[in-house]
């Protein structure tokens, strides 16, 4: 096989110097072993798509400034399907711990595979061909929409979001998210086994909660394994960073949860403290996750 | 049949803190074969599949004072369990460390040696005297006998076997090449694990090792390239210099100058585990007609370059297809 494809075939040629970012990024919406996401990929950059039972979406944004090196020659966007985990676990193999290394990603290669390169030096080389699939019919957009005049949203440190949705395994399968304007409080109501109600009071506490939008009282259930799904792999750099989720209910009571992973480059320096996050704003990746309200017998909230 | 003789501090720390936990990775149980100038520990000899591991140590290497005496030319084997006897020797090694606590090594007096001996004890609640490994040692204020239980000697056929089957795994590669670094390749396989097996190797007269693994869905390999070569060497003809991996090993192989076989990825894992007795340099060959890949670690002698022939260890993984070459 004459795997020295020329350059000019290839859609996208792009080149990221912080593979670990990158595995975060796409760790934190691996909420199953086996998952199939859809990749997008167009002059903006990578978007990496994963559903599951028509219930809960998470979308990975890779946008082009995250890349020292980003080509792309398609005229329209182009989409394939992929393994999450088997990308996940082949890009893990590029990362080397306290190094950082720079890989090269092309697609397609010559059997339509995703190519991926380690080109950090000469003498050792790593590679991956990754195969790739038509992509399933997804419901691609989850139309997320704000429900009335003023959004619904409030902000929360995700480790704070993390650790009270962890919290909330026990009581049940059912979640009852409802924020409430006078006085200012968030609640994550779990009825099952037992009842755990956990509130997040915006004046007791506005370390924790950071932001608070809401002018009416709103209420809504979530199944407890979407809402799950959205923190269980949240990166530790996340946790480090002390970063925030921005939580918003939207028309009908879709939930969106986004989060922000950092790819800056890995300072040589050990300190997290000024982490390179501030110094390159523009290296965040978003993440995003829909999760779908359980239907109630009366679509009281429409 | 007897066995007796005293650990040296060299012999203490090189079983207590770099091999027995590297050979413990290696499979739970092992056999010790003692001889009139050698202890080896070996896995896998005599029974076919598994990773063999052969870890040779001239007498003066662990022991003074060694005394050993059987009717099979002095040769005693028995198979013993390597957690146990790590766990007994850090036990008994804290009591002997008890004098050499305050003022180094150099306190601990003459008469405070460790002990290991082969005896037969009857164990509690038993009628039947059983053979143990003993080590025994007096502290500051204390004695420590640790009993490790193992094996019935093995028969003279079996240590017979078990000699045959040690002189027949030393036949040596024709290129071995040098590993950079254990470690990363250690956590470059480990991540490796996670998407498939077996995983393939191919090693080149011209200094490349090529690991790949490679399944419906993904190929994933590493290519280290000029590595030092001890053996047969070959130039790398100029037009495969900038070709892919893949392409350069198969072609390197359809030359003859490179070999490949197939080897269980939880194996080659292991075998890396072998770092953990802290070789100075370790070489990957594949012996001829591809029957097995073959790892040599080297020890130098501290403070030089130079090989220290009292230790050697070795490793061989079993080929799961006959491969090429």
């Amino acid at each position: 096989m004459s795997s020295e494809v020329d350059a000019e075939s290839a859609d996208l040629e792009c080149e990221l110097d912080n593979v670990q970012g990158m595995v975060d990024a796409l760790s934190s919406v691996r909420w199953k072993r086996h998952q199939d996401a859809v990749i997008e990929l167009s002059e903006h950059g990578i978007v990496l798509v994963v559903e599951e039972s028509s219930c809960v979406q998470a979308k990975v944004y890779l946008q082009k400034e995250l890349f020292v090196r980003y080509e792309y020659s398609a005229q329209a966007r182009v989409r394939f399907g992929v393994s999450l985990g088997l990308f996940v676990d082949s890009l893990n193999t590029f990362s080397r711990p306290a190094h950082s290394s720079t890989i090269e990603i092309r697609y397609p290669g010559p059997d339509m595979q995703l190519l991926l390169r380690s080109v950090d030096s000469l003498d050792a080389c790593i590679y991956a061909e990754i195969r790739t699939r038509i992509p399933e019919t997804i419901s691609w957009d989850y139309n997320f929409e704000p429900a009335g005049s003023t959004p619904l949203s409030f902000t929360v440190k995700s480790a704070a979001l993390k650790e009270a949705i962890d919290d909330l395994e026990w009581p049940g399968s059912s979640i009852q998210v409802s924020l409430q304007p006078a006085p200012p409080v968030v609640t994550f109501r779990g009825e099952g086994h037992g009842d755990l109600q956990i509130d997040f009071m915006y004046y007791a506490n506005t370390d924790l909660l950071t932001a608070f939008h809401c002018d009416r009282e709103e209420s809504h259930r979530y199944k407890y394994k979407f809402l799950r799904a959205t923190t269980s792999n949240i990166p530790s750099s996340v946790i480090k960073e002390n970063r925030g989720s921005k939580l918003t209910i939207g028309r009908g009571g879709m939930l969106k949860v986004q989060h922000l992973v950092s790819v800056a480059k890995q300072s040589n320096s050990h300190s997290h403290a000024d982490s390179a996050g501030y110094l390159q704003p523009s290296r965040i990746a978003y993440i995003e996750f829909f999760v779908k309200p359980e239907v109630d017998d009366d679509n009281a909230n429409d | 049949m007897k066995f007796k003789a005293f650990l040296t501090d060299n012999g203490i720390s090189l079983l207590e803190k770099r091999f027995l936990p590297a050979l413990d990775k290696m499979g739970k149980i092992c056999h010790l074969y003692l001889t009139r100038d050698h202890a080896f520990f070996l896995h896998n000899l005599l029974n076919g599949d598994g990773i063999q591991s052969i870890a040779q140590f001239r007498k003066e290497a662990l022991f003074d004072d060694y005394r050993i005496s059987s009717q099979n030319e002095d040769r005693i084997a028995f198979a013993v369990d390597l957690s146990l006897l790590h766990r007994a020797l850090r036990s008994v090694v804290t009591i002997y460390a008890e004098f050499g606590a305050d003022g180094g090594a150099a306190a601990v007096p003459p008469s405070n040696r460790l002990q290991i001996k082969l005896v037969k004890k009857l164990p509690p609640h038993s009628q039947q005297a059983m053979p143990f490994l003993t080590f025994e040692t007096k502290g500051y204020k204390s004695a420590v006998i640790q009993d490790v239980p193992i094996s019935k000697p093995l028969s003279r056929t079996d240590v017979l076997e078990l000699q045959a089957a040690l002189d027949s795994a030393q036949d040596l590669p024709q290129t071995l090449v040098q590993v950079p670094d254990m470690n990363q390749l250690q956590t470059f396989v480990d991540r490796m694990k996670h998407v498939g097996d077996p995983i393939s190797m191919s090693i080149s007269k011209c200094g490349d090792l090529h690991l790949q693994i490679s399944t419906t869905l993904i190929t994933l390999g590493a290519e280290f390239r000029k590595l030092l070569v001890i053996g047969e060497k070959a130039q790398v003809p100029a037009e495969d210099r900038n070709l892919t991996a893949q392409s350069r090993s198969e072609r390197a192989i359809l030359r003859g100058d490179a070999m490949s076989v197939q080897v269980s990825v939880k194996h080659f894992s292991k075998s890396l585990q072998c770092h953990l007795a802290k070789p100075d340099c370790a070489f990957y060959g594949i012996a001829p007609q591809g029957a097995c890949l073959t790892v040599i670690f080297q020890f130098f002698i501290p403070g030089t370059h130079q090989t220290d022939k009292s230790i050697s260890l070795h490793c061989r993984l079993p080929v799961l297809d006959p491969g090429s070459g």
